[in-house]
């Protein structure tokens, strides 16, 4: 604590002391040739403080993010390689448990049978039904699960504590202990141990506990922590006084001292724009090397998944059901996405592209000041509010009226609402893209049109709309990819069963409501259910890019025929 | 060669059908117009609508008395010992007081569920500051329980009151059992609703069974063809006991599946059990006892709750309860303030939007700590600094591109990068926030990059005309002038991520979080959530009561964005300069 | 009316040539574009068969002038246009007459080539399709045919009339836009400085077309050049500040200018 405050102060004084002496000998290379400095004296404070102070700040930085993970893992590996032959122990002892066993076999049949009632809670509410007695059961079910869990722990704490028993109570039967038990804890009880042991070990917070155990990681903290950290006081400060020593060197009259400082602001803005970059990269490698797991998962049966019929992951719940056939076959939910899709671009073309002719061509300055904010209203509502609508208001009209019209299985969450909704959800993306372009056709090709006597309409059906079509379509790939990507419309209002079907009045699933799905619930990282929602958003991406690309091009070719 | 006559004939015979198609293509772009503005208007309205009832909420204020021995039960009045005091049994004692009449279990049971349990720690906080509250008689307010205060707004029980047409002879029976006579069919009209709406249930029944019977033949699992047998077998029960019951020439007697009919005579509230095949006699049981009904009664009221007990929350005995409440001025309607001091709760009436606001604020922090610098910083070097080349080009179709991808995407990447990867917690703001600021940066470049742009190179010139570097023309003499169109473009940006769900789903921000995080700095790292996600989850709750909080909820968000806009707005007007 | 508070703009009239039939005549037309006056009470009458030259200093209302004969200033909001000009002894700006059939019998070609984004096929069989002037696919190819040839083009293009008609080079552009405009057979054809965005090759080819075009039709023409005035046109006007100053058969404006403004502006003392 104390070393970094004067660290920090430190480096502090000597900044503001590299400035100073950049603009003394600067004002003094002035004095003595009497010439000219090639930049204002400030320029070369400016450039020794950034000598002095952005190195060392630079290991200060690492040292702060990554100094403890390092002090924790190197501590805890010492003290898990001491813990060797009792981890040994703990394993063999476990395998050979009998009841042990006998509560896994018991956990698992549980999670099925919870799985299965949650299922059929879902088919019941698309059938309409009332889902209660599966809810029980359901209930019922997570209960002998949390029991048996429960169960599960205890024992498995009863063996912990067997085995923890046969450290003798030397200090190095405790530092065996302590690696035992920060090797058994699962993540979040280790980063608990390990703040408890930072605690006892440096003051910093309270610890919640204090064993033995935590006592011997603390002791075993400190002096990885102690060279750590004076060797990062050590190497910040010596750059910090080694920088300004060299960049004191290099001033004089003629130094471009602006120029350096300057090259150094744009770098920081070219990091800035690298970030853009960086992005896309993460989101590219993370989803690519999520797929391959996923697609190794089940063993590369690619075509299965891309062409697959049935899409039903909770099927492959158990380790040996992973690698079964047909559990993730997506096609019903690109036909889904599809269905949406397609409806909401039925909606959102017609209305958008219409309403984009009448605000530039036709209304009149009074029509417009009340419909452009309008479009801009809609296009700024949160697509979460825009779902809320679809699932309380346009859902249940919608299952009415086909009721009334005699349509039997009618359901509230069906792929016409979403797509309806979604639909006007895309209507001000289409129209004031192409309000855009339609205003970017040039007035002299609607003079010519009105010349030979078209009429409005027929100037802009033969003339303008033709002129302004790579645009036009520009926008409407835009929007599908929109519609495509749109996530929240359709997780509360276009149901979660995975339909094969082209009936629009029937409840389908999409890509990005499975991601959700898969997403949303407490899972372990590695499972293939979490992995196969990031295949889904390889192929969303892959989608919305493709379309993104294509649109962007067209556009841009537009724009440079009229400029 | 020069024929105007026939030309002028040939165009004049087609004019009318021109000129028609054009009033039909201008209607076309009328219509469409105007379905937007009518789905907005409907979207705005029916959200409005839904919100009313949660914009107030009925409350019940008690007298409770703390008494020494409940409220500090080790006697040394420490904190410890008031923190273990019986707070929620002090409340009950109250209510109790209020309703001598209650006292089976069952009637206990409807009585005390008129509050939740919760409300009884802010008693405590109350007394924990305060100990001297402690052997006094304190007026305590709480919000009454969401099924009673739907009924009070009559939201969910039809019902209506009429005046007893004669005279009714009341004989009460042993154990709080009455019979009730009159000389005339006084029940009649009851009875013959009564009637009707079993008979409207009994076809529902059967509808709801042979739809059960459908899917049970569609049904593979052997445990769910289970259980569509059983709801098939209920429904059928159900209806033909409802069935039996419609007989005119028989008694009526009344359960959960007919109408209820109570009897308000005095301060004496009756609950009808069975009605006579003459119509003028009756059995009931009482609620509330009053000044002990009996006798002749000729000033009496007849209370008919049209929906079942099956298909309401709140029970006959409870709507009993609640009115007695409300004549007795102890339950008012007001403003729903709790709305906005709770957080999330699974008691619809005592669940608001705090926590959610203030995670919000703390998502929106981080997202605009991130977000504005780096964004302005990029099109700076984009616009002014960097070579048109290849690199840059990449660069630019890549910020466009990224402003195009799906939200959600930019929630695996939260997950798999900043969760996964760094280890970052899940649920925390400063998650969420740099995760939204990863997908507001292109908005924000792209829109910084239109203000730079739209600074005249005139400006740029002289400043580098007059002996000015680069980067001083930039920042001291472009930057300045750019920042309005820069500010406004970052808060819209900022307005977007606001209202922003998916990416946040992804990083795991859908938790049930009770508590509002800490609105300062160790709140970034806290569990919490963000206002559409609040939506979302109470737009999947099943409580009736959370469906009009949804709604009041998008209007706090609503009126947050749009004031975010507005502030763009303003900006943009005040400092808009063309040159 | 604003303009009635200062006295008219007096002009200056050559003795018409004899036998002139009047087409086009206007009486006090008056153009504001919101409140500024753009043609201030011009009165005029202009030949059929003959090109008649408007000539004057940028922004002194040629442009709103010719505008007003086929009524194109109903597609600007603000422009207000009172006064009275006939075609034929026929009142254009009455109510009961319908721009579009009027554009039809007059036609106009404007300062940029402006080819609609179709093939030069279509681009010249766009009139008679709208219109509906041709009875088959083989009458609207005569028409193109012969409109192209009356415009110089048919030889040039008749082999790639399905490319599109941005293809082209500037000055055939131009010409594919005169052709596309005589395809409808009108009666007037409108120039609005035809030739300013042309080369002087293609410039001189457009010339020769006017000289060609007269004989069947009225044609108005706006130029800068006064060249060009001297050698296309029979009869100029020479517009200044919204008002016509001098108008007369070309070679008295050019030879004996009655008003000092005209002297000045066709000397180059200003303009
Ligand atoms: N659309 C318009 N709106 C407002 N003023 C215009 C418009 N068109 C032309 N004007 C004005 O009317 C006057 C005459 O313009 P114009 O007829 O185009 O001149 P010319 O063609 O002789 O150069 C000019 O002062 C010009 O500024
Ligand atoms: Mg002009």
């Amino acid at each position: 604590m104390q070393i970094s405050v004067i660290v920090a102060l430190t480096l502090l004084v000597l900044t503001a002391f590299g400035f100073l002496i950049g603009r003394r000998r600067a004002l003094a290379a002035r004095g003595a040739s009497g010439g000219r400095l090639h930049s204002l004296p400030n320029y070369y404070g400016y450039y020794i403080a950034l000598w002095t102070g952005g190195p060392a700040l630079i290991v200060l930085a690492l040292y702060g993010a990554m100094g403890a993970g390092l002090v924790n893992t190197l501590a805890m590996t010492q003290l898990e390689r001491e813990a060797a032959p009792l981890i040994a122990e703990f394993e063999r002892q476990l395998d050979n448990d009998a009841a042990y066993r006998a509560l896994l076999a018991q956990a698992a049949d549980a999670e099925l049978d919870a799985m299965e009632a949650r299922e059929a809670i879902a088919l019941a509410r698309d059938a309409g039904l009332d889902p209660q007695d599966f809810q029980s059961e359901l209930a019922r079910q997570t209960t002998r699960l949390t029991e048996t869990g429960a169960q599960l722990d205890a024992r498995r704490g009863e063996i912990v504590r067997d085995v923890a028993a046969r450290a003798p109570s030397t200090d190095a039967g405790i530092r065996a202990r302590a690696g035992f038990e920060y090797w058994i804890s699962p993540n979040e009880r280790r980063e608990l141990f390990l703040a408890d042991a930072r605690a006892i070990a440096f003051g910093a917070g309270l610890a919640s506990r204090n064993t033995p155990e935590l006592r011997a990681a603390a002791l075993a903290m400190r002096p990885v922590e102690d060279v750590f950290r004076y060797s990062a006081a050590g190497l910040a400060l010596a750059l910090a006084v080694g920088g300004l020593a060299w960049a004191r060197s290099r001033v004089r009259g003629a130094f471009r001292a602006r120029n350096r400082v300057e090259a150094v602001i744009s770098g920081l803005l070219m990091l800035a724009s690298v970030i853009a970059i960086l992005t896309t990269l993460g989101i590219v490698f993370s989803l690519l090397f999520e797929s391959l797991r996923f697609f190794a998962a089940i063993d590369w049966r690619l075509h299965e998944f891309l062409l697959g019929l049935q899409w039903s992951p909770q099927i492959a719940i158990r380790a040996d059901q992973i690698g079964q056939s047909g559990a993730f076959g997506a096609v019903p939910l690109f036909a889904g996405t599809a269905l949406i899709t397609l409806i909401a671009m039925l909606v959102a073309v017609p209305v958008g592209l219409f309403s984009a002719i009448y605000m530039s061509e036709y209304a009149t300055p009074r029509v417009r000041a009340v419909a452009k904010p309008v479009l801009e209203v809609l296009a700024g509502v949160p697509t979460v509010v825009y779902g809320f609508f679809a699932l309380l208001t346009v859902g249940p009209f919608l299952r009415d009226a086909a009721l009334f019209l005699g349509y039997e299985d009618a359901v509230t969450q069906s792929a016409l609402s979403a797509g309806l909704v979604m639909g006007v959800m895309i209507i001000p993306f289409i129209s004031s893209l192409s309000d855009d372009v339609i205003n970017a056709v040039p007035q002299t090709l609607r003079d010519g049109a009105y010349a030979m006597g078209a009429t409005k309409s027929e100037a802009i059906r033969h003339v303008v709309l033709p002129a302004a079509l790579p645009g036009v379509v520009g926008a409407i790939l835009l929007g599908m990819s929109r519609a495509i990507g749109e996530t929240m419309i359709v997780v509360m209002a276009a149901g979660q069963g995975a339909n094969l079907t082209a009936n629009p009045l029937e409840s389908v699933t999409t890509i990005t409501v499975q991601i959700v799905t898969l997403l949303t619930g407490d899972q372990e990282f590695d499972s293939s259910k979490t992995l196969a929602a990031f295949a889904l958003g390889l192929v969303l991406f892959t989608l919305t890019l493709m379309l993104n690309i294509i649109a962007l091009r067209v556009v841009q070719r537009f724009r440079e025929r009229y400029e | 060669m020069n024929r105007p006559a026939s030309i002028r004939s040939a165009v004049e015979a087609r004019l009318a059908r021109r000129h028609r198609s054009e009033q039909r293509f201008r209607f076309f772009g009328v219509a469409a117009i105007s379905l937007a503005v009518a789905f907005l208007a409907l979207l705005v309205g029916s959200i409005i609508i839904q919100s009313i009832p949660a914009l107030t909420t009925w409350r019940v204020t008690l007298d409770v008395e703390l008494e020494r021995s409940l409220i500090d039960p080790r006697g040394d009045m420490s904190e410890a010992s008031l923190r273990r005091g019986g707070y929620s049994a002090a409340i009950q004692t109250a209510l109790r007081r209020q309703f001598p009449d209650m006292e089976t279990r069952e009637e206990l049971r409807d009585l005390f569920g008129l509050y939740s349990a919760v409300n009884a720690a802010r008693l405590l906080n109350q007394v924990v500051e305060n100990p001297s509250l402690v052997g006094q008689t304190v007026s305590f307010t709480f919000p009454i329980d969401d099924a009673a205060n739907l009924y009070l707004q009559g939201a969910t029980v039809r019902e209506s009151t009429a005046p007893g047409p004669a005279p009714l002879l009341v004989t009460p029976g042993e154990d709080e059992t009455v019979t009730l006579a009159a000389d005339i069919a006084v029940f009649d009209a009851f009875m013959d609703e009564a009637r009707a709406v079993a008979r409207a249930r009994v076809r529902e029944l059967e509808q709801r069974a042979s739809r059960a019977e459908a899917a049970l033949s569609e049904a593979i699992d052997r445990d769910i063809r289970a259980v569509y047998e059983s709801e098939a077998r209920r429904a059928r029960t159900a209806a033909g006991q409802l069935l039996e019951r419609l007989d005119e020439g028989a008694a009526l007697v009344l359960d959960a599946q007919t109408p209820s009919l109570l009897i308000k005579a005095g301060g004496a509230v009756i609950r009808v059990t069975e009605i006579s095949a003459d119509r003028a006699q009756a059995a009931g049981e009482i609620v509330i006892s009053g000044d002990a009904p009996g006798g002749l009664m000729a000033d009496w009221t007849l209370w008919t709750l049209e929906t079942p007990q099956a298909g309401r929350r709140v029970s006959d005995r409870q709507i009993i309860l609640t009115d007695a409440l409300r004549e007795r001025g102890l339950a008012q309607s007001g403003f729903n303030t709790e709305l906005f001091t709770y957080a999330d709760s699974r008691e619809p009436e005592i669940a608001g939007v705090l926590g959610a606001l203030i995670g919000s604020v703390l998502t929106m922090f981080v997202t605009m700590l991130l977000a504005v610098p780096i964004g302005v910083g990029a099109a700076i070097y984009l616009e002014e600094f960097a070579p048109k080349n290849r690199i840059t080009d990449f660069i630019e179709v890549n910020i466009n591109n990224l402003a195009a991808v799906p939200s959600i995407v930019f929630g695996l990447l939260g997950l798999a990068v900043f969760i996964n990867t760094f280890g970052m917690p899940r649920s925390a703001p400063i998650v969420g926030g740099v995760v939204l600021a990863l997908m507001t940066l292109p908005t924000v470049i792209i829109s910084s990059r239109a203000a730079l742009k739209a600074v005249p190179p005139s400006i740029r010139e002289a400043a580098l005309g007059v002996g000015a570097s680069k980067t001083q023309a930039v920042f001291h003499h472009v930057l300045p002038l750019a920042a309005p169109g820069i500010l406004t473009g970052s808060i819209i940006g900022l307005a977007q991520a606001l209202g922003e769900t998916a990416p946040l789903l992804m990083i795991g921000m859908v938790a049930f979080i009770a508590d509002a995080p800490t609105l300062g700095l160790s709140g970034f790292t806290e569990p919490s959530t963000v206002m559409p996600v609040q939506i979302f989850l109470w737009s999947s709750a099943a409580e009736r009561a959370f469906e009009a909080r949804t709604a009041a909820a998008i209007l706090v968000l609503l009126i947050l964005m749009m004031s975010l806009n507005a502030v763009a707005i303003y900006l943009r007007r005040r400092f808009e300069r063309r040159w | 009316m604003a303009h009635d508070t200062h006295p008219a703009p007096s002009t200056v009239y050559h003795p018409a040539p004899p036998g002139m039939d009047t087409k086009i005549a206007a009486r006090d037309l008056t153009v504001r574009y919101g409140g500024a006056l753009a043609l201030d009470r011009v009165h005029i009458d202009m030949p059929g068969r003959a090109v008649t030259a408007c000539i004057g200093p940028s922004g002194c209302g040629k442009s709103t002038f010719l505008r007003c004969i086929n009524r194109m200033n109903d597609t600007i909001d603000t422009a207000r246009v009172t006064g009275s000009i006939r075609i034929d002894g026929e009142e254009v700006n009455d109510r009961s007459i319908d721009p579009v059939l009027l554009r039809a019998r007059v036609g106009m070609v404007f300062q940029k080539p402006n080819p609609f984004p179709k093939s030069i096929y279509e681009n010249v069989a766009y009139g008679p399709r709208i219109h509906g002037l041709a009875a088959g696919k083989d009458e609207l190819d005569a028409i193109v045919e012969t409109s192209l040839t009356k415009a110089g083009l048919w030889k040039e293009v008749a082999d790639r009339l399905h490319q599109p008609g941005t293809s082209l080079s500037g000055g055939q552009q131009q010409r594919l836009v005169i052709a596309r405009a005589i395809a409808v057979n009108p009666e007037v054809i409108l120039m609005d400085e035809p030739c300013s965005a042309l080369d002087p090759i293609a410039t001189a080819r457009i010339e020769e077309l006017i000289d060609e075009l007269r004989e069947n039709y009225a044609l108005i023409i706006v130029t800068h050049s006064m060249a060009q005035a001297a050698r296309v046109s029979q009869m100029t006007a020479f517009f200044h500040l919204g008002a016509l100053v001098e108008y007369g058969p070309t070679e008295e404006i050019f030879t004996n200018p009655r008003d000092q403004r005209t002297q000045d502006y066709i000397t180059g003392r200003f303009g």
